[in-house]
């Protein structure tokens, strides 16, 4: 009787402690480390500093140098030069001279469409999917100042400004360089390039068209 | 006699209304002629009206953006305009021409020292009778009445009072059991000593064998379902919900706010990463939103998050001054402002190094939605692990997901799926009518294991 007791009192410990293990503020346990973390360095993983280091000076020693930066000098293949232009008042009235690379090749059918996708993704919350500077961030008013760039002042915009613009914000507007990159950013112009009146006239048009939407 | 009356009423009345008609035909010209001035006098006075939404259609269009009437935004509140402004031209000239106001202007010059480096947009566009009618329409604004106060939060409590209920009738209805058990083994023994019948000491219910039998594989089988459950849930994390050093709610981001996942996450098309956004896409919005004014937010122990305090701590890690609205000069030259520090955000989803998962190629080629693994994040104000990252899970899917096939006839779908000559033959002969995942080698261990 009594060994029966004990069997079951340890069973319903050993019971008690695998259930109080699951904590949903801790990742819990696994069964064998060595398969489940990788030795090499992975994205977001911890970087074993007694392996790896991001010291420049200990280059040569035996830690790995490691800074997750592409090597000075290069570029992506396929990816656009680098736009040289400096966040200044100078930069950014050079920058109208810059011309869209679409300019000479244009756009194909699907290009024109990944530019919509982008442009809903990244730049609808403020400029409404019309770019009437309507979007749910803007009507909120949440976030001030969002351009409605199917102003007449827009439409007259260089590429090469608003390029500027999207590369390193303006007024309340952040920079879009992390998230779209140089090609992306001429064929999001292309796009919002449809979205605008072909001229000033049909500017008129078009906020005879919000008025009746509101 | 009664039918008879009844006729006769009817006829009666027939006869009325017949005799109403024909005085009506005598003055339908008069009507026609009223109803009409009326129409007109209807239009007349409401034209007015329609001036003034013009004004609001055209503000809400063009002004809006930077611009409240009776608040300081991005601009200065413009109700009371005509009385700050120098003269009676002025309005026209700056929206004309904001900056060449400032060139020679002195009191644009001062309004630009104001708001600065912000440079009001020119409306060169607008016409003269069109900036009236905005220029009305912010002087005649009133402030709609605020909405009354939402009345949430009274329903939720019905479910857990029905378990309330269940749970005492229960508990009474045992208690009842027992009584009548009790009751039953009395009347037994009454019945016994009735009939002279002698059955010997009862044996207590902790000594019957067949109690203790039936109580260990009771505790064996809770036990045993128990110990299988934690064995199996080993190595994996579902509802893992770590505490993040900043109070992210994706409810407010991405569902009040309606941002698309992949504004944050944008990695997530391109790589294998889903990718943790930095902190410059944070500042994005966050350069102009400093507080937070939304629904409050309440974490599972009932106390509120100060969303306005959040904000100021992703100010501490991106090295940015709210009041100037500038981040910290780089004085020790490290490339990032003075103060700025990485945000550690924790990594919820976790899969371990023997497997394989690439996020572009199920969001990109296989066109998945980031709920379909992810759950409901628009809706979590705290994100939890959702799905258990099984490998059952995954290759459930796989065996359930069509793939966006390539149909030869009409030229739609992925183009890559015109090599599979077998399936693409099935499926002419009507063999087959969808290709899933599994059938284009997705289940193949090394697909994933390598």
């Amino acid at each position: 009787m009594k060994k029966i007791a004990t069997i079951s009192l340890l069973t319903l410990g050993v019971c008690i402690a695998i259930v109080s293990c699951d904590s949903k503020r801790e990742p819990g346990k696994i069964y064998m480390p060595d398969m489940a973390y990788s030795r090499a360095y992975e994205t977001y993983a911890e970087r074993d500093s007694s392996i790896f280091t991001t010291d420049n000076s200990q280059k040569g020693s035996s830690k790995i140098y490691y800074d997750a930066k592409p090597v000075l000098g290069t570029i992506k293949k396929g990816e656009l030069f680098p736009y040289t232009l400096p966040n200044d008042s100078n930069g950014y009235k050079m920058s109208a001279t810059i011309k869209n690379p679409f300019d000479t090749v244009s756009l194909t059918e699907a290009q024109l469409a990944e530019a919509g996708r982008l442009f809903n993704i990244n730049c609808a919350i403020c400029h409404g999917d019309k770019a009437q500077g309507n979007g749910p961030l803007s009507t909120s008013g949440k976030i001030g100042g969002v351009a409605n760039l199917t102003l007449d002042s827009y439409v007259k915009m260089a590429d090469g400004t608003m390029f500027h613009s999207i590369t390193y914000g303006k007024n309340n507007m952040g920079s879009y360089a992390s998230q779209v990159d140089r090609k992306q950013r001429w064929m999001i112009i292309k796009y919002i390039r449809t979205l605008q009146p072909k001229s000033s006239a049909e500017t008129k048009s078009m906020s005879d068209s919000t008025k009746k939407s509101s | 006699m009664s039918i008879s009356y009844l006729t006769f009423v009817r006829e009666k009345v027939f006869f009325s209304t017949l005799a109403q008609l024909t005085d009506m035909s005598r003055y339908r010209i008069f009507i026609n002629k009223a109803v009409l001035s009326l129409l007109f006098i209807v239009i007349l006075s409401s034209n007015n009206h329609l001036f003034a939404a013009d004004g609001e259609a055209l503000f809400k269009a063009n002004c809006a953006n930077c611009h409240k009437p009776d608040a300081d935004y991005t601009g200065p509140a413009l109700k009371g305009w005509s009385k700050r402004e120098p003269n009676a031209e002025w309005h026209y000239k700056w929206i004309a021409n904001p900056a060449q106001m400032i060139a020679s202007d002195p009191y644009a010059k001062q309004l630009f020292e104001k708001w600065k480096p912000t440079v009001m947009t020119a409306f060169a566009n607008l016409k003269k009778d069109e900036i009236d009618a905005i220029m009305k329409y912010v002087d005649d604004y009133t402030p709609p009445a605020a909405p009354m106060a939402a009345s949430g939060g009274a329903s939720s409590g019905g479910e857990s009072d029905n378990s309330m209920l269940f749970g005492i009738l229960t508990l009474i209805l045992a208690v009842v059991a027992l009584i009548l058990l009790q009751v039953n083994s009395n009347l037994r023994k009454l019945s016994d000593e009735k009939e002279k019948i002698f059955r010997g000491e009862p044996v207590p219910f902790y000594r019957n064998k067949t109690y203790i039998m039936a109580a260990v594989l009771l505790l064996f089988a809770i036990g045993g379902y128990f110990v299988i459950n934690g064995a199996i849930g080993l190595g994996r994390q579902e509802k893992y919900q770590p505490v993040q050093p900043i109070y992210y709610s994706h409810k407010v981001h991405a569902g009040t706010n309606q941002i698309s996942c992949l504004y944050c996450h944008g990695s997530a098309q391109d790589s294998k990463h889903a990718g943790i956004p930095s902190v410059n896409v944070c500042m994005n919005c966050h350069m102009a939103i400093k507080e937070y004014k939304g629904d409050p937010i309440v974490r599972e122990d009932g106390s509120t998050v100060n969303g306005t305090e959040e904000i100021q701590k992703l100010y501490s890690y991106a090295g940015w001054n709210p009041t100037t609205k500038q981040y910290n000069p780089d004085n020790n030259g490290d490339g990032v402002p003075d103060g700025a520090k990485p945000i550690s955000w924790v990594k919820i989803h976790n899969l371990p190094d023997h497997v394989y998962f690439n996020h572009s190629q199920h969001i990109k080629v296989g066109k998945q939605q980031c709920q379909t693994c992810h759950g409901n994040i628009q809706e979590m104000p705290e994100v939890y692990q959702f799905s258990t990252l099984s490998m059952g899970w995954c290759i459930n899917c796989h065996r359930e997901s069509k793939v966006d096939f390539y149909n030869k006839e009409t030229g739609e779908g992925n183009k890559f799926y015109s090599i599979y000559e077998k399936f693409h033959e099935d499926i002419k002969n009507h063999k087959l009518d969808s290709v899933t995942v599994e059938k284009i080698g997705g289940t193949e261990c090394q697909k994933c294991h390598y």
